[in-house]
């Protein structure tokens, strides 16, 4: 998998409040449960929407698919949102700014890779302005495949993002994806994040080109312990 | 073509035959005529495509630059011509000419390395600034890499 | 129909002649911007203010980059920065043989991908002398106003999603645009077994036929989306704040359009009286007699009346071709068995359609080889897209938004 899950945490005040009462620390399980139903039903999405894949997402998000019934709403700031949908193709002059906004999100944060652009790089994949799938560079939780995925494939990926939440927060989430069983496939030119042939000097790089972007921007890298800068 | 662009192809470049895909036109002469063009109502810039043709043993590296024009309204068509240039050389810009030259030869020059003499704002449009070499030449390899994001 | 604004009655207007060319004296030969003023120059009469939009922002209709340099809240220098989605199409298509590169443009223009291929495919036929069969050629034209349709019904829903709240609660005529893009999607996927990115064409003809009982789901969709017209136009001409966004913003010189190479329903608005499926037709635009909404203010809401205009004849051209489909082959050449199959002779093309969005050209060099040695597209929005200097000086940051969406520029076009 290429998120490392030991490190997701997600502490609710509601939590340490609980803990200092006599007695009601048995609460902390249904509170868990409550605060998990309200997180995986009111998922806000930052579209991160460069190309095709961005119609198919505006498409899945109007009357005949209605994506707000599942309380999934889209904004366009970082700040509000806690999933970004990777829609398009990435190319070396966007990624940067790819980076740079999800440094933004604030946790907890997920990232859906919508489409095979977003995922591998599609027939781009080779080339020398493509970068060969986002999770090159941002831990990714689901992939959505298609040439655009239709509407309804955008459907059954958030439902299987909002199954893992709940499987996350229960603790009972098992990676099942097996790195001997992608050894078939086609190895991008930059290992993923989580590949274990991945140099830890190569996100730094990514991170630290990201921040350098813009120079008259004023944000300050995240500490060293953050978890896609090892 | 029409007869009217043949008849100034012919008159100013003094050829006999002129191909449909369009004559070879000195590099200088390229405004003057472009500018004699667009008085005839060819008022619409199309195109211009720059190709890299590397050296082989008959002929050295070369660049041939490619222009479209069209005259709308009914009946419209097309004037079509070509410039020739060594690996080294230059070509005038048509920007003051036309608007649309402008980001057409902005393009050229970031993906062919065609350098347009005069143009006032000559930068790479499609790639990054600090990007090296010109992908669309024929010894730029398709799958370069560009650390640390490929 | 409403009563149309005063400041777009039907009066004819004065005209003036430049090379042959008949264009609305009011707006033509108007003051050009400087797009390369150095700021430093500029003694602003307000604070001065640099402002970066996009390239993730929500009206830039994708990758879109934006500086803007701000006296007060005019606008006064504009900068767009593109690249943001180059893909390197014309470096892969010269690595590419005819058959396999039909998908690769598709990618291109997301919102009409049939219009890409057509292009693709026309010059690789000029250049091989290959004429398609009747039918197919019929059929294309129906796809091209299919596709035409959609594009405009996307392009009408951003277009008012940009201008925000104003339009009776924000997003409803985008909901809305989207509810009959669906119904054409649907028809295009009943042919082709995509919703986008149908790779439909083939050099020689196309690639699927007519399934059972299509012309008759056309002709219904057709009753229905010309039905919800009206219910757009009573949704945004009768608007007062529609209105009083659109009029008078953004006026574009037809001359500074023509030289820029803008097209389509950009160069219409502006006065002239160009489009190539009348003046140059192609596929069976020589059966239908086309007819070329032309408005002359030059504004937004200009632009906004040809495109409506447009949507109109679209479905009035499918109408005609589709009960009339001549029977036959759909394709000229052999299906191929290989990705070699299609021989290039050595030549030179250059090929030309109307895409929703303008001129839409492919300029093709074969050297004899399988592959081409260049293959350039001629792209129409990044025409547009260049008009941005010019057209935002003296806009207001809301304006701005409203003549970005006017032009209707298709970033996957623009960079590639």
């Amino acid at each position: 998998m290429a998120v490392d899950e030991t490190s997701r945490t997600f502490v609710h005040p509601l939590y340490g409040w609980l803990e200092k009462i006599p007695g009601l620390s048995v609460g902390l399980t249904t509170a868990d449960a409550v605060l998990s139903w309200g997180l995986e039903h009111s998922l806000w999405v930052f579209p991160m929407a460069t190309s095709c894949c961005g119609i198919e997402f505006m498409a899945t998000m109007t009357s005949r698919f209605d994506m707000d019934q599942f309380g999934t709403f889209t904004r366009p700031t970082p700040r509000q949102c806690d999933v970004m949908v990777v829609a398009g193709t990435i190319t070396v002059k966007m990624a940067p700014r790819v980076k740079r906004l999800w440094d933004m999100m604030p946790e907890p944060r997920w990232c859906v890779a919508m489409g095979s652009c977003a995922i591998s790089g599609d027939f781009y994949r080779n080339l020398y302005a493509v970068v060969p799938g986002v999770d090159t560079f941002i831990p990714v939780d689901v992939y959505v495949p298609g040439c655009p995925p239709a509407p309804d494939h955008v459907h059954a990926g958030m439902h299987v993002l909002m199954e893992k939440i709940r499987q996350v927060r229960k603790g009972t989430f098992r990676p099942n994806a097996d790195p001997a069983a992608r050894e078939g496939l086609l190895r991008p030119s930059i290992p993923r994040i989580g590949d274990p042939d991945r140099d830890p000097a190569l996100s730094r790089a990514q991170a630290e080109a990201a921040f350098r972007m813009d120079p008259g921007c004023q944000v300050t890298p995240r500490s060293e312990d953050e978890r896609d800068v090892p | 073509m029409p007869d009217d662009v043949l008849a100034l192809f012919r008159t100013r470049l003094g050829l006999e035959e002129v191909p449909p895909e369009g004559p070879f036109v000195p590099p200088e002469t390229l405004p003057d005529i472009v500018a004699a063009l667009k008085e005839m109502g060819f008022l619409l810039f199309l195109y211009c495509a720059a190709t890299h043709w590397p050296a082989t043993e008959n002929r050295p590296e070369a660049f041939t630059v490619a222009y479209g024009l069209r005259r709308p309204g009914p009946g419209s068509s097309t004037a079509r011509l070509r410039v020739r240039i060594p690996a080294d050389g230059s070509i005038p810009t048509l920007s003051g000419l036309f608007a649309g030259a402008d980001w057409q030869e902005r393009e050229q020059y970031d993906l062919v390395g065609i350098h347009f003499e005069g143009h006032p704002d000559l930068r790479r449009l499609m790639l990054p600034e600090d990007w090296e070499g010109h992908p669309l030449r024929k010894d730029y390899a398709i799958d370069t890499h560009h650390f640390p994001w490929r | 129909m409403v009563d149309a604004h005063p400041s777009h009655e039907p009066v004819a207007p004065a005209l003036v002649e430049v090379s042959g060319l008949s264009l609305p004296a009011a707006i033509t030969h108007l003051p050009r911007p400087d797009p390369y003023l150095n700021v430093e120059d500029y003694e602003p009469e307000a604070d001065a203010m640099a402002l970066n939009m996009g390239p993730q922002h929500p009206s830039t209709h994708g990758v879109l980059r934006l500086k803007l340099f701000l006296d007060g809240e005019i606008c006064f220098k504009a900068v767009p920065y593109v690249g943001y989605l180059h893909r390197g199409v014309e470096k892969l298509l010269e690595n590419r043989t005819a058959i396999q590169s039909v998908p690769y443009v598709d990618k291109n223009d997301y919102v009409s991908p049939l219009t890409g291929e057509l292009a693709l495919v026309m010059a690789y036929e000029a250049l091989l002398d290959v004429e398609p069969p009747p039918r197919a050629q019929v059929l294309r034209t129906i796809l091209m106003e299919l596709q035409r349709i959609a594009s405009h019904h996307l392009w009408l829903g951003t277009f008012c999603l940009d201008m925000g709240g104003a339009l009776g609660g924000g997003s409803s005529v985008f909901l809305y645009n989207f509810r009959e893009r669906e119904l054409i999607l649907d028809l295009l996927e009943a042919l082709t077994g995509q919703r986008m990115h149908y790779n439909a064409l083939m050099v020689g003809g196309n690639r699927h036929d007519v399934p059972p009982g299509w012309e008759e789901k056309v002709l219904a969709t057709m009753d229905r989306v010309e039905d919800r017209l009206a219910e757009y136009e009573a949704m945004t001409v009768d608007n007062h704040i529609f209105r009083s966004r659109t009029v008078g913003v953004g006026v574009l010189d037809p001359l500074l359009a023509l030289e820029a190479g803008a097209g389509g329903a950009n160069l219409r608005a502006s006065g002239v009286d160009h489009d190539l499926r009348r003046d140059a037709p192609y596929a069976a635009y020589g059966q239908v007699d086309v007819r070329i909404p032309v408005e002359t203010a030059g504004d937004c809401y200009a632009r906004f009346l040809v495109r409506i205009a447009e949507m109109r004849e679209a479905i009035r051209i499918v109408r005609l071709l589709v009960s009339g489909i001549p029977e036959g082959p759909i394709g000229a050449l052999k299906p191929p068995r290989h990705v070699n199959a299609v021989k290039l002779p050595p030549g030179e093309v250059y090929v030309g359609i109307e895409s929703p969005r303008g001129e839409l050209g492919t300029y093709l060099i074969s050297d004899g080889s399988p592959i081409p040695v260049r293959v350039k597209i001629r792209p129409p929005s990044l025409h547009a897209v260049s008009l941005l200097p010019y057209l935002c000086v003296g806009a207001t940051v809301s304006d701005i938004v409203v003549i970005l969406g006017s032009l209707d520029p298709i970033l996957g076009e623009v960079d590639r």
